[in-house]
């Protein structure tokens, strides 16, 4: 166990783990900066740039905590540089320990367990690596055909028109799969559903009614804040 | 006299921008494919050169079986979402989004939601390309601020999570919740309709035995035909009229 986490938190896994993260925040930053000169194209203001930033971030809060909250559980037996490699790209915690559970049990070991060596480590990394990669494989070569595919479609009038519907009712249908599963675990995740989908809608209506930008912006922070408050009482 | 001349300088540079500080949508697409397609390979290449290194390098090679067999029962698991999940967001993504999306990872519980919020607060519409570039700052906004507060957290490690007092970690598992119910409610308002569906629809299909990637694209896939058939039939119906 000792020696095994030696290699995990080695140099090499620094440093690899260090250029992937680096490669992210990059990619992050050029894609906000081409977002924002093609904005002036579509009619966009500075201003409105400027609130889709600011939205953003403060809609990734909540969620990084509790990713992070996650992923800390994995630090015991992977070591600080592979966490952050797994998490910092595609890939979530509990998905992660799937598969390094697997690559535990085909070396013959379990994770921190007995006989967890060098080789076992490997063998995680070889899964994880190989396994997280067929999302990154899928986007590089096939996001152009995805997006030509759009372009034809979005063509004609009518074809936009479809285009808008679906793609409303996609992202209102993911979201309605994802409440759902976590509506029938009990009770405590009904009442916080319930209070912050409550919470969004006030907040929206007082916004559109006085005109207050700032509260549209933490109407997703101030949801989510409430409704736990609320579920608090409930667990 | 002064001030009218710089608002004159002001109001020019405003009216006639550089080529290089605006883009076409068209060369934005361009651009979005180009660093999209180079970051994405850059950390493939990255993350298979760790592993071979860990075997051949330093020679700790567990043998390509033991590697196939991990791989293959982890496949079993993933492999379906690895295609399905870029195709099903696409049109909520758009270009951009997609790429970085599917490098920080992250999608359902934070990229989706950013997105949204984004577009939520700019009043853009998903599919447009207002929408998709709002989308798009707004999901490069949130990786950066999870980086931030993931690399402090995970080098301070097992330090922070033992210092979460205990009643408060019962919470966690209400975080997720709080997000959908939030996100669902603020498509809901635009188009209760749809809501209504996907939740009756979202409902039924987790109340089934379904694996989890196909409970997702089945809600998905039984949602958007019925709203295409709703709104065709409410065109059908203004037409008579």
């Amino acid at each position: 166990m000792q020696q095994s986490m030696e290699i995990a938190n080695s140099s090499v896994m620094w440093v690899i783990a260090s250029l992937v993260i680096g490669i992210v925040i990059f990619q992050s930053v050029k894609f906000i900066q081409l977002a924002s000169k093609a904005s002036i194209d579509v009619g966009m203001s500075k201003k409105e740039v400027r609130s889709a930033l600011k939205t953003g971030a403060i809609a990734a809060i909540g969620p990084s905590i509790a990713i992070v909250i996650v992923a800390i559980s994995l630090i015991a037996f992977l070591g600080n540089p592979l966490t952050l490699l797994r998490i910092g790209v595609i890939g979530s915690a509990p998905i992660e320990s799937v598969g390094a559970s697997f690559a535990a049990e085909a070396s013959g070991a379990s994770l921190g367990g007995e006989g967890y060596n060098e080789m076992v480590i490997t063998a995680i990394v070889w899964t994880l690596c190989l396994g997280g990669m067929g999302w990154l494989l899928f986007t590089a070569l096939f996001t152009k055909s995805l997006d030509n595919m759009e372009k034809k479609i979005n063509k004609g009038k009518k074809g936009k028109q479809i285009m808008g519907v679906v793609a409303t009712a996609a992202i209102v249908a993911a979201f309605g799969n994802l409440v759902s599963a976590e509506l029938i675990r009990g009770l405590a995740p009904v009442v916080v559903a319930v209070v912050a989908a409550t919470t969004m809608i006030t907040a929206t209506k007082l916004s559109e009614r006085f005109q207050v930008s700032w509260l549209r912006e933490w109407s997703l922070g101030l949801s989510i804040l409430i409704s736990l408050c609320f579920g608090y009482f409930f667990i | 006299m002064n001030a009218e001349q710089v608002s004159n300088i002001d109001t020019e540079n405003t009216k006639q921008p550089t080529n290089t500080s605006t883009l076409t949508m068209d060369a934005y697409h361009i651009k979005a494919h180009f660093w999209g397609r180079l970051t994405i390979w850059a950390v493939i290449a990255l993350t298979l050169f760790l592993p071979l290194y860990l075997s051949f390098g330093l020679g700790y090679h567990p043998g390509w079986t033991v590697i196939l067999n991990a791989l293959a029962a982890y496949a079993g698991v993933i492999a379906v979402v690895w295609v399905l999940e870029p195709v099903m967001y696409f049109p909520i993504l758009g270009v951009s989004g997609t790429y970085i999306s599917f490098l920080t990872g992250n999608i359902g519980n934070m990229c989706l939601p950013s997105a949204a919020a984004a577009q939520h607060a700019v009043g853009a519409e998903p599919g447009t390309k207002k929408g998709e570039l709002t989308a798009t700052l707004g999901i490069g906004a949130a990786s950066l601020v999870n980086k931030v507060i993931l690399i402090p957290i995970i080098l301070a490690g097992s330090f922070v999570i033992s210092n979460i007092p205990e009643h408060l970690e019962g919470i966690f598992p209400l975080i997720l919740p709080a997000i959908f119910g939030a996100v669902l409610a603020q498509f809901a308002i635009k188009k209760p309709i749809y809501g209504v569906i996907a939740l009756i629809i979202g409902l039924t299909i987790n109340l089934t035995a379904l694996p989890i990637y196909l409970k997702s694209l089945s809600c998905i896939v039984l949602t958007v035909f019925i709203c295409l058939q709703l709104e065709k039939y409410k065109e059908k119906k203004q037409t008579q009229q």
